[in-house]
């Protein structure tokens, strides 16, 4: 592990993660709140931070809070929820600039630090729940954003085909709930699941940048130490099936042009070395320009505009992803299959093992370079009970062999079949 | 001739390198990174639709659409695609076309040279056949297809539309199935000799990485340009815009809106200089912290998808407040009030202080990544400034300057509105 990060458990299920590095100008503090995902409760948890971000006790108005926020130099207050596999992450974050930039020589860390420990603990209540107001408001914002997936037709056509495949499971639960459960939030019930959050949650905070982290962790143990929790320890290792039959399914609609998603399960990975094949498998398989479905379905037979793969070792999951006109769609499905079964007889040359590896290696090494990069990645790692660093990973998937590769893909079964059919198109033809 | 450039403010320095072939370097490196990202430009874009090399010729106009078509067959060489060869070395490498330029990018974290060499020899080998062309065709035909399908993108070409009257910049970066089939090899030949001349390009790389290197490569690899003879024939846009409203019925959940302002432009320089000065003006107007925005936000007019941008080039210069509304005319009504407001009773001075602040930090985290380092380079060197520049215009920006903005570049007659409404 690199010697820059430093984890560190500082309450009951509470973990507070050090990444410094001297080269940035600035720092985040991540708080994720950790929980299964979980259809009855989705909407309400999801509502959560964006509540949390409006207002605190010791800043009780939006506009002041926003204020406070420009004078730290346009220091930003996130709230949102991400997800991981069957899990729901409820994330606060705070990015400002380090002291060192600010023009009076604000300690600016400090500043946020107390300000995400603030949002977090001590919300702006009235009678002891969240403000009425706010709840409305961000209940609206709430169902806005679950209905706003229909605007991305490739987001919705590819939301659609994990909905058909996970149909009934935590992985099919969408990050911000349902539209229905969104509309029943009440002041009682987000509160109540805010609660719920603080005490049950698994707790990863991340301090990323070039300051010292020594305040915000002092600050969150203090507070930490101060909550009742009882914390749920979150299953790394989630059981992956193979696909039985496959599934299509068409819709249609008015748009340009029709989006052909079909989603593939990768069986079982146990080893973190059957992960780094997976991943190298779908890189070569769809994820570079030079991949095998860029290079065919794409440039030699044209057809369709982007047609890529992408892998979720978190739900076991291999989709690909095009855009093709309405009446190729058969086509483009057929050499999309013919272009895996390829792979998994190990009908490619070693270049494109190489090259691919030296794709992967190219990104992992770039990742330590941005904040977000170490976020999402150590975040990643923690999650699925590693620590390894994005060097560290890279160091191994550079010893991936044309073999390991070809068992890799021959896990691979295809599943659902959604596309999204371009109805105009269709009609005129 | 070779410049050391510096800032105080942020104690650190970028190299700028006049080459002997007439390619400008712009070379940030950068201690304790990684990786390293490297951007060739041209100043070339969408917008560039008429030219000469010239003087006593005719323009030569091209079909819309040809920039962003030239930068998708540049990848295309005899001896086979960039692609390709960058897979050799492990480089992420792409192109983007903007309304004002064309670039030709990688980054990486190793074999930087070998890269660097692959970008500078792909660029400057123009090769073009007619069978190459028409098959272009086909792929940029459903690209412009996958951009008819993004509301987003709608709502702002819609939006350019309405502003503009003969302006180029109303047309799709991309052109139309149409106008693409104008296209070939001999045009892209024609377009290609004209504005890729080294002498009208940059190489900005910031990063990891050496800047002998650079150098050492520049001079191996490139002669001597050419002396530029480029004259762009310039659209007489009217102050008005082109109309105040514009509608298109989409399968959207919920409205979509864009209001832009139309600024009457100045110089390139000018025009970047008080762009940032919005950035600030946009702030105390509509920024999360303004009273605007708790009205709007308060009445679920506006949501977390609501933002403002400034956007110029050589002779065009715009104000956007864009996002979803459930009632998008309000909201406008709402914007274009408020400025008329503040321009009459004045730019509250601790506003202003806040604005300023939240823009100046903005330019300082750009500081912080490869990628936005080499970009905002290409940026500021096109419109005649330096990186430094962009940051000290923000720190020092004046509240007079900012109601000088605003009064000036903020009219409210010069407004247009774009909504993508749900299909009913």
């Amino acid at each position: 592990m690199n010697d820059s990060i430093k984890r560190k458990k500082i309450g009951d299920g509470v973990y507070f993660t050090a990444i410094i590095d001297p080269k940035f100008k600035s720092n985040r503090i991540s708080v994720n709140l950790v929980l299964p995902l979980e259809e009855e409760t989705a909407a309400n948890r999801a509502i959560v931070p964006f509540v949390l971000r409006l207002r605190y006790k010791d800043c009780p108005d939006f506009t002041r809070l926003n204020e406070k926020l420009c004078d730290l130099y346009g220091a930003v207050v996130d709230g949102d929820v991400r997800k991981y596999g069957a899990y729901q992450i409820i994330n606060l974050s705070v990015q400002s600039l380090d002291d060192r930039y600010s023009i009076a020589g604000e300690p600016l860390v400090q500043e946020c630090a107390n300000l995400a420990c603030g949002m977090l603990f001590d919300p702006y209540l009235e009678n002891g729940l969240f403000s009425e107001e706010d709840v409305r408001l961000e209940r609206q914002n709430l169902i806005d954003t679950i209905e706003s997936e229909f605007n991305d037709k490739r987001e919705y056509a590819i939301g659609k085909c994990v909905s058909l495949m996970f149909g009934g499971s935590p992985l099919a639960v969408k990050k911000y709930g349902t539209r229905e459960k969104a509309k029943q939030i009440t002041a009682k019930s987000a509160t109540d699941a805010y609660r719920e959050i603080l005490c049950r949650a698994a707790v990863e905070i991340l301090f990323i940048g070039c300051g010292d982290p020594s305040a915000a962790e002092e600050v969150f143990s203090a507070r930490f130490a101060e909550t009742q929790r009882q914390p749920v320890t979150y299953d790394t290792s989630l059981p992956h099936a193979s696909a039985k039959e496959v599934r299509t399914v068409r819709e249609d609609m008015d748009i340009a042009q029709g989006k052909l998603v079909m989603g593939f399960r990768t069986g079982e990975t146990t080893s973190p070395d059957q992960v780094n094949a997976m991943k190298m498998m779908v890189a070569l398989y769809g994820g570079t320009p030079f991949s095998r479905l860029f290079q065919n379905v794409r440039e030699k037979l044209s057809l369709c505009y982007y047609c890529a793969a992408r892998y979720d070792k978190a739900s076991g999951m291999m989709m690909v992803d095009s855009g093709v006109e309405t009446g190729n769609e058969q086509k483009a499905q057929e050499e999309i299959l013919h272009q895996l079964e390829l792979v998994k007889q190990g009908a490619f040359d070693d270049s494109e093992l190489e090259s691919t590896i030296l794709t992967i290696n190219n990104a992992l090494k770039s990742t330590v370079d941005t904040l977000s990069g170490l976020e999402n990645w150590y975040l990643t790692q923690i999650l699925s009970g590693s620590d390894e660093s994005p060097l560290d990973n890279a160091g191994k998937v550079s010893r991936i062999t044309k073999d390991e590769i070809q068992a890799a893909a021959s896990q691979i079964t295809l599943d659902t079949v959604f596309f999204l059919a371009a109805k105009k198109e269709g009609q005129n033809q | 001739m070779k410049q050391e450039i510096r800032s105080e403010r942020v104690q650190e320095s970028y190299q700028k390198i006049d080459h002997p072939s007439g390619l400008t370097l712009l070379l940030y490196p950068m201690e304790g990174f990684s990786s390293a990202y490297a951007m060739l430009t041209t100043d070339y874009g969408s917008v560039d639709m008429a030219f000469r090399t010239d003087p006593q010729a005719d323009f030569t106009r091209i079909p819309a659409g040809t920039a962003h078509f030239l930068e998708h067959k540049m990848f295309e060489n005899e001896d086979g695609d960039a692609f390709a060869k960058y897979a050799a070395t492990g480089a992420s490498a792409n192109a983007f076309t903007s309304f004002d330029k064309t670039s030709y990018l990688f980054g990486c974290a190793d074999h930087f040279e070998e890269s660097l060499r692959i970008l500078l020899e792909f660029v400057t080998t123009p090769y073009f056949t007619q069978q190459t062309v028409s098959k272009e065709q086909g792929i940029i035909g459903q690209e412009i297809k996958m951009y008819d399908d993004n509301p987003d993108w709608r709502v702002l070409f819609n939006l350019l539309k309405a502003m503009y009257v003969k302006h180029p910049i109303a047309i799709d970066i991309a052109g139309t199935v149409e106008s693409i089939a104008e296209i070939t090899a001999d045009s892209l030949y024609e377009t290609y000799r004209a504005f890729y001349n080294l002498r009208n390009m940059v190489l900005t790389v910031a990063g990891s990485f050496s800047p002998d290197a650079v150098v050492r490569i520049a001079d191996e690899m490139l002669r001597p340009a050419p002396q530029l003879q480029l004259e762009r024939d310039f659209v007489q846009e009217p102050e008005q815009v082109a109309q105040k409203r514009i509608e298109q019925k989409f399968p959207v959940a919920s409205p979509m809106f864009a209001l832009g302002l139309k600024v009457c432009p100045a110089d390139p320089k000018t025009n970047a200089a008080n762009s940032i000065v919005n950035e600030i003006v946009n702030e105390v107007l509509a920024g999360d912290a303004s009273p605007l925005y708790r009205r709007l936000y308060d009445s679920g007019l506006i949501n977390a998808t609501f933002d403002s941008e400034t956007d110029c080039g050589k002779d065009f210069s715009a104000v956007i407040f864009s996002g979803e509304s459930k009632d998008p005319d309000r909201v406008a009504r709402e914007i274009l009030q408020e400025i008329e407001r503040i321009q009459k009773e004045g730019i509250d001075p601790a506003a202003f202080e806040r604005g300023k602040k939240a823009v100046y930090g903005r330019y300082i985290r750009m500081l912080n990544r490869p990628d936005s380092i080499a970009n905002a380079m290409v940026g500021a060197h096109f419109s005649g400034l330096g990186l430094y520049d962009l940051l000290e215009i923000a720190a020092n920006a004046t509240q007079e300057q900012a109601q000088q903005r605003l009064t000036e570049d903020y009219r409210t007659e010069n407004a247009s509105l774009s909504v993508i409404s749900p299909l009913d």
